[in-house]
């Protein structure tokens, strides 16, 4: 009787839980709302996520249309062609353009983030390019080899007695950050495990006994100078008994500079570290935006001297982001640097966040938070006023905003 | 073929322009989101609060949920699944007919639906009202605090009639919760400007069921008698100052949520007692002893017979 009852339930487990659950957006992604536009010489700004655009994409193809301010509409499945995708990213076929003609789309793909890279070629259009200074197409679709997937767990069985052992409810996450980091999973921001990346950057890293329910888990890296990344979110909800694995993250890279303000006409270094063997790209914004690429060593490690004169002076910023085998990482944080007639070192990079550490243990967690939720809707003392004009806004009070910094510099 | 196409040109234009004109530009929104906008007098209904950043990365939030308390009884606020990881001031009825709430989301959170808390009221009355917020404001994930552009969808609902005494009254599905609050890993924390430098324990956690109900702890410099001692009720997120600042205790944190169901976590003591500063050491010695002489004694008496 009891076997009976063993069998029963296993066979309830393998038709329940074996069928592949996928998140519905990654699967029918739409555009995102800011990034939107790709850009062709000819036919000017051209909005994939207008009003009455419409457009969809699933591992098949695209659907919808996109609209030329030029031009008008381009339709991306019409009748006898249309846009495609091979399920991994890689787009093929024609879109229609009512008075562009046929577009191709061979050279189009998207990356495991969801961009939109490479150029389309139009009878008439010349080209359409995606990965323009300015443009960017950005959509939540995801290539099914990135993408979060629910899988069983593995049950086992042992015959004779006949013992069970109970299926896991866990995540897991495995990707790339950088040679031999520390790379850090927060569970709803607070530290729920850790992990060391191997040589080639790779890591791996799970959590089990888990309730069911909607989860956001977060991961950092640090790198080999104790720069951090920037967090990256993922909400995720969890079914009981389910294993939901996210595979294919790309940690954005570090970056630093070594000067805080620069003469005119002198070079900037530009360094951090990613993946060894990378293609990293240099970002910095000025009127124009400038790209410029450098290969990552060995270890990951990354630098490019940026020649200032052609910036205008003032304040710019820079960010970088990498790519290997196809996958595309998000852009690093930005960092700010000053153009002037003079020249000032930037501070060494430091492995204390430079805000919102309010008890200076290096961290940003439950333990700074307590101590501003202690201060809320209270008159400060004088000795929380000065604590807080320089970990927090300054403002001699402790509101949404002082909640907001700390959010933003939270290591858990 | 020319002029149709212009006409229809002009007319996309004119209905884009419309739409661009009529929707605020990467506005973040708050949303009521519920199944039903009418109801009859007395039965439940659920009214969730849901954020939709528009592309926007939000890492704060608050806000304060007006109801007509004349038409609508306030049943439950659910916080259980909130993207909200921290509340600074956790959705409570503040005062007649208004819940105020404020929290953070650490990183930022990016995303059309995620919730906030979950409302269950019950109607009270026939009449029309609205579920609005005010004073909301969400901040971008940016560093500087900055305020996003926000705009606010009220929930406008109609109370009928009351049913029948025949038919089945309508109720929110209770949730069953079996499972504990989630792990969690209380810390020891000291800051000069809290309660003049004393140590202090702070913890949260979350609960995915029905939500966290309240916390307690416990310090005990004994680990066998310990299960004697207090639990004192105690408020997170904000610093529990512990009573024994020598850090010699053990201290124990109970998570208690909505259906009872309970987590407890453990910190060792930081600076343990000396084996012959804990009295229980003495106590098993003393107990060993008594019954060494017990067997000495039976054994002697044993003997003598013989």
């Amino acid at each position: 009787m009891k076997k009976i009852s063993i069998f029963i339930h296993q066979f309830f487990l393998l038709f329940f839980l074996f069928p592949v659950v996928v998140l519905a957006s990654s699967t029918n992604g739409t555009i995102d709302a800011v990034y939107k536009y790709a850009w062709s010489e000819k036919a000017g700004w051209i909005n994939f996520g207008c009003a009455n655009c419409n457009v969809h994409i699933t591992d098949s193809g695209l659907t919808g249309y996109a609209w030329s301010e030029n031009y008008g509409w381009i339709n991306l499945n019409p009748t006898n062609s249309g846009v495609k995708n091979n399920s991994e990213g890689t787009l093929s076929g024609y879109a229609w353009g009512e008075n562009l003609g046929w577009i191709n789309f061979s050279g189009v793909s998207i990356d495991s983030n969801g961009n939109f890279s490479g150029i389309a070629t139009g009878d008439n259009t010349s080209q359409i390019s995606f990965n323009c200074a300015n443009c960017q197409v950005k959509t939540d679709w995801r290539p099914q080899s990135a993408r979060t997937t629910t899988t069983p767990t593995p049950t086992v069985s042992v015959g004779g007695g006949g013992s069970y052992i109970a299926p896991q409810t866990a995540v897991s996450f495995s990707g790339r950050a950088y040679p031999g980091s520390k790379v850090t999973l927060l569970k709803d921001a607070q530290i729920a495990a850790s992990v060391l990346a191997d040589p080639n950057a790779a890591f791996s890293i799970s959590l089990s006994g888990l309730s069911s329910g909607d989860f956001l888990f977060s991961l950092y890296s640090e790198d080999s100078s104790g720069r951090r990344s920037s967090l990256i979110i993922y909400p995720i909800n969890v079914t009981s008994g389910a294993t939901v694995s996210m595979t294919g993250i790309f940690i954005a890279p570090t970056i630093a500079i070594d000067k805080s303000e620069v003469k005119k006409g002198e070079n900037v270094a530009i360094f951090g570290q990613s993946v060894p063997q990378a293609d990293i790209t240099i970002a910095v914004n000025s009127d124009e935006e400038f790209y410029n690429k450098v290969l990552a060593d060995a270890n990951g490690a990354y630098l490019y001297n940026f020649d200032t004169s052609q910036l205008d002076m003032g304040q710019h910023y820079t960010k970088s982001k990498a790519a290997k085998d196809g996958a595309i990482s998000s852009f690093s944080k930005a960092v700010s640097f000053l153009v002037s007639t003079k020249t000032v070192l930037a501070q060494p990079p430091t492995k204390c966040p430079s805000k919102a550490d309010l008890n200076s243990d290096c961290r940003v967690n439950l333990v700074d938070f307590s101590i501003a939720a202690y201060w809320y809707k209270r008159a400060v003392s004088a000795d929380f006023k000065k604590l807080e004009a320089e970990k927090l806004n300054g403002d001699g009070k402790v509101n949404l905003i002082d909640f907001s910094i700390m959010a933003f510099y939270w290591t858990g | 073929m020319f002029k149709t196409y212009k006409i229809k040109r002009y007319l996309d234009l004119v209905v884009i322009a419309l739409v661009f004109i009529a929707t605020p530009v990467l506005a973040a929104e708050i949303s009521f989101d519920t199944k039903i906008n009418s109801v009859a007098v007395g039965q439940q209904f659920q009214v969730s609060v849901v954020l939709n950043t528009n592309g926007e990365e939000i890492n704060a939030v608050e806000g304060k949920i007006i109801f007509p308390s004349d038409l609508l009884k306030l049943k439950e606020i659910r916080d259980a699944n909130s993207i909200v990881s921290f509340w600074v001031d956790k959705p409570k009825l503040e005062s007649d007919g208004q819940i105020a709430f404020s929290g953070i989301i650490p990183g930022g959170y990016q995303g059309q639906r995620g919730l906030l808390l979950t409302l269950i009221f019950v109607s009270r009355k026939e009449g029309q009202g609205t579920i609005e917020l005010q004073n909301a404001k969400t901040l971008l994930n940016d560093g500087n605090g900055t305020e996003a552009v926000l705009s606010i969808t009220p929930y406008q609902f109609t109370i009928s009639q009351a049913v029948s005494a025949s038919s089945t009254p309508l109720v929110v599905s209770p949730i069953i919760d079996k499972e504990p609050p989630e792990s969690f890993v209380p810390e020891i924390g000291q800051n000069s400007t809290i309660s003049g430098g004393k140590w202090f324990l702070v913890f949260a956690t979350q609960d995915k069921g029905l939500g966290v109900d309240h916390y307690e702890v416990k310090e005990t410099r004994q680990r066998i008698f310990g299960v004697f001692a207090k639990w004192v009720t105690a408020e997170s997120p904000y610093p529990y100052v512990l009573q024994d600042q020598e850090l010699r205790s053990y201290i124990f944190v109970k998570a208690v949520d909505k259906a009872g169901n309970v987590r407890i976590e453990e910190i060792s003591p930081q600076n343990p007692l000396s084996w012959y500063e804990n009295y229980e050491n003495w106590l098993i010695i003393i107990l060993g002893l008594a019954i060494l002489y017990a067997i000495k004694k039976l054994l002697w008496r044993r003997y003598l017979k013989k």
